[in-house]
């Protein structure tokens, strides 16, 4: 493989698992929700541009019939018209995007509903339970999103030359991350993320306070829902077709986890940087797959072998380093700053006197 | 009547498979998300036995109890034991679990792979069916099953409340600290009930293919249903465990035929999806489970429940 396509493929796989582990960080990270059905959010967005958008796509282009079927007529109809009219594309791609990111918060306020009267355990054993039915109704139903036949995407980005498209899409995928951890670094720097903070530590002093935890899960939830979502959209744009055994749990609940705990939780700066770490050895893992095999000699494939290795890896964060890479660290807000200085002042006041 | 067979034959499995799950949450507080792997381990145990030796799976049950109690307990004293030592919080514990599951359907997948190259034969899919045989008019499945169940409970029963480990053994189950004090050695309970949980889950893994076909994830579709039968029966109480599996059990294949008979056939996919709200409707009306229902404090037998 070309160096560049080794690097455009790094940079796809760090955008659209950045969005998601980002999602992950707001809802473990910060405030302590252990979601475990984290794919499903991700499973919404794809079901969001798969059934919802080639409906709407239907609907206007006067197509009927079987979704598997009608998704190829749109599919081959959209590129057409897209690669006369660019705009046509970005329209389509950016309404998926945002029609996404609010039935993920839907989702996303409708599942944490049962956590009003659970403790972790349960609330975690609930969300895993509905992913994982989620996925296997999505999977065995061919009438949402093609069960394992899948559905046809138009291409967004119809008009550009099949050789540049790759590049294009890695540009639009990491735009999107890069506006994602901008807007979450700023929206968990403020208050609200110190809030955040404060439940995962103690729910009963937030409480006292008078916040009422479960519209802080609420919003949380709908927030970490609606980031998720975007990724399976971004996702599904880049295949071109939505299959949902893609979001099996491994992929988009597991690993999401280990980048969470390998960079350090609570910390966007970490998790990012275990996003990378993790993705170039996923890349590599995956280039290198039938080199493993006749290097090593496997009677199977070297998929078996990323699961076993991905999950030592992970049994050892958790045992030698549960702080990940870069521990989280206190948010000096200006007045903790201007206490710091006035303290340090006063202290070497008085080392000179 | 074959529906009826059929279900009770996988209630049956499942409430091997939701003791399991219950007896390592009371004694260590982990719900395990690896337990249908550790089932699936004990199909393809089985399916080795028949495939290289010839043994009949219903002859390696015996084997497949101490090979699962062996990963049970390889699972807590590797790596749930020295965490815990360490102090991980829950949430720790359960992403451990979920490690394990990984690695689980990595090791089965590769092993399926593998043991099909060796036996020239397509293991990734296989099922039993066809070698079962009739037991006085009924499926032996059937009969096997509701035996194993039997001599479950009763070996259960004996030891609990017959033996003196049993006795430690309830102590430490309702008051760690205080058995400890008193002299009891909760590591050995501890060790045991992982032991139990996994040859339970082996053995029921060993049955599971005269019901449905088995692939390397398969344990990750039957989890949701152990953990249903589990939150159902309160994961406190080996009897709320019970009457769980038989709730989730009964109601996931009668419920979908019966919704079949006048929907059509498609609906069978959504099996899952009866457990799924019978767990979500549990949590809701009673988090505790059936077995944390007020209305057992006022019955003589409920300090045997520890609720």
């Amino acid at each position: 493989m070309e160096p560049v396509y080794f690097f455009l493929d790094v940079v796809l796989w760090f955008s659209i698992y950045l969005i998601v582990v980002l999602s992950l960080n707001v809802e473990y990270g910060y405030a302590g929700i252990p979601n475990f059905g984290r794919a499903m959010a991700v499973l919404i967005g794809a079901i969001t541009v798969g059934y919802v958008m080639n409906h709407i796509l239907m609907l206007l282009l006067g197509i009927d019939g079987e979704i598997v079927e009608a998704s190829g007529i749109v599919k081959s109809t959209m590129n057409t018209m897209i690669s006369h009219n660019p705009l046509l594309g970005m329209c389509i791609l950016v309404l998926s995007l945002l029609l996404a990111a609010f039935i993920g918060a839907m989702a996303g306020i409708l599942f944490i509903l049962p956590s009003a009267k659970l403790k972790n355990e349960y609330l975690s054993i609930a969300l895993l339970a509905m992913s994982e039915v989620l996925y296997q109704v999505s999977n065995y139903n061919t009438s949402i999103i093609g069960g394992y036949y899948g559905v046809s995407v138009p291409n967004v980005l119809a008009w550009i030359p099949g050789e540049w498209r790759i590049m294009y899409v890695t540009l639009l995928s990491f735009g999107t991350a890069l506006i994602v951890y901008l807007f979450v670094d700023k929206i968990l720097t403020s208050p609200y993320g110190r809030l955040l903070k404060a439940m995962r530590e103690n729910e009963d002093v937030v409480r006292a306070f008078g916040k009422d935890i479960l519209v802080l899960r609420m919003k949380t939830a709908a927030l970490g829902s609606s980031i998720a979502a975007l990724a399976g959209a971004l996702y599904s744009f880049y295949s071109m077709n939505v299959i949902a055994s893609t979001f099996f749990r491994v992929e988009w609940t597991f690993f999401p986890f280990l980048m969470v705990l390998l960079g350090g939780r609570g910390n966007n700066k970490g998790v990012a940087l275990g996003v990378l770490f993790f993705v170039l050895t996923k890349v590599s893992l995956t280039i290198y797959k039938f080199e493993i095999r006749s290097i090593l000699q496997l009677p199977f494939e070297a998929t078996w072998l990323e699961y076993i290795l991905f999950g030592m890896v992970m049994l050892m964060i958790l045992y030698y380093k549960p702080d990940g890479l870069i521990k989280e660290k206190p948010v000096i807000t200006p007045p903790i700053k201007q206490a710091l200085k006035e303290k340090n002042i006063k202290e070497t006041k008085n080392i000179g006197s | 009547m074959a529906v009826l067979e059929g279900a009770v034959v996988y209630s049956n499995l499942l409430v091997l498979l939701s003791i399991g799950l219950t007896i390592t949450y009371i004694t260590t507080g982990i719900p395990n998300f690896a337990q249908g792997s550790m089932a699936v381990f004990g199909s393809y145990f089985s399916l080795t036995l028949w495939r290289i030796l010839g043994v009949h799976p219903y002859y390696s049950l015996p084997l497949s109890f101490i090979f699962g109690g062996a990963i049970g307990v390889g699972i807590y004293a590797l790596i749930l034991k020295p965490m815990i030592r360490k102090e991980a919080t829950v949430v720790m514990l359960m992403i451990a679990t979920l490690s394990i599951d990984i690695i689980f359907i990595g090791i089965l997948g590769a092993y399926s792979e593998t043991l099909s190259s060796i036996t020239r034969m397509a293991t990734t899919k296989f099922i039993f069916t066809p070698m079962d045989f009739k037991l006085l008019g009924i499926e032996a499945v059937l009969v096997i099953s509701s035996f194993m169940i039997f001599l479950l409970l009763l070996a259960l029963f004996l030891l609990l409340y017959r033996t003196k480990f049993g006795i430690a053994l309830r102590a430490s189950m309702e008051n760690p600290t205080l058995a400890e004090i008193m002299g009891v050695n909760v590591e050995h309970t501890r060790l045991f009930s992982w032991f139990l949980s996994g040859s339970l889950a082996a053995v029921a893994g060993s049955m599971l293919p005269f019901r449905q076909e088995i692939e390397p994830l398969t344990g990750t579709i039957i989890i949701v249903s152990i953990f249903a039968a589990s939150v159902v029966g309160g994961l406190s109480s080996i009897y709320g465990a019970l009457a769980g599996g038989y709730i989730i059990g009964m109601s996931e294949s009668l419920v979908t035929f019966y919704l079949s008979t006048f929907l059509g056939s498609g609906i069978l996919v959504y099996s899952k999806v009866v457990s799924l709200i019978v767990l979500v409707i549990a949590l809701i009306i009673a988090p505790m489970g059936i077995a944390g229902l007020s209305i057992w404090r006022n019955k003589k037998w409920s300090r045997y429940t520890s609720s």
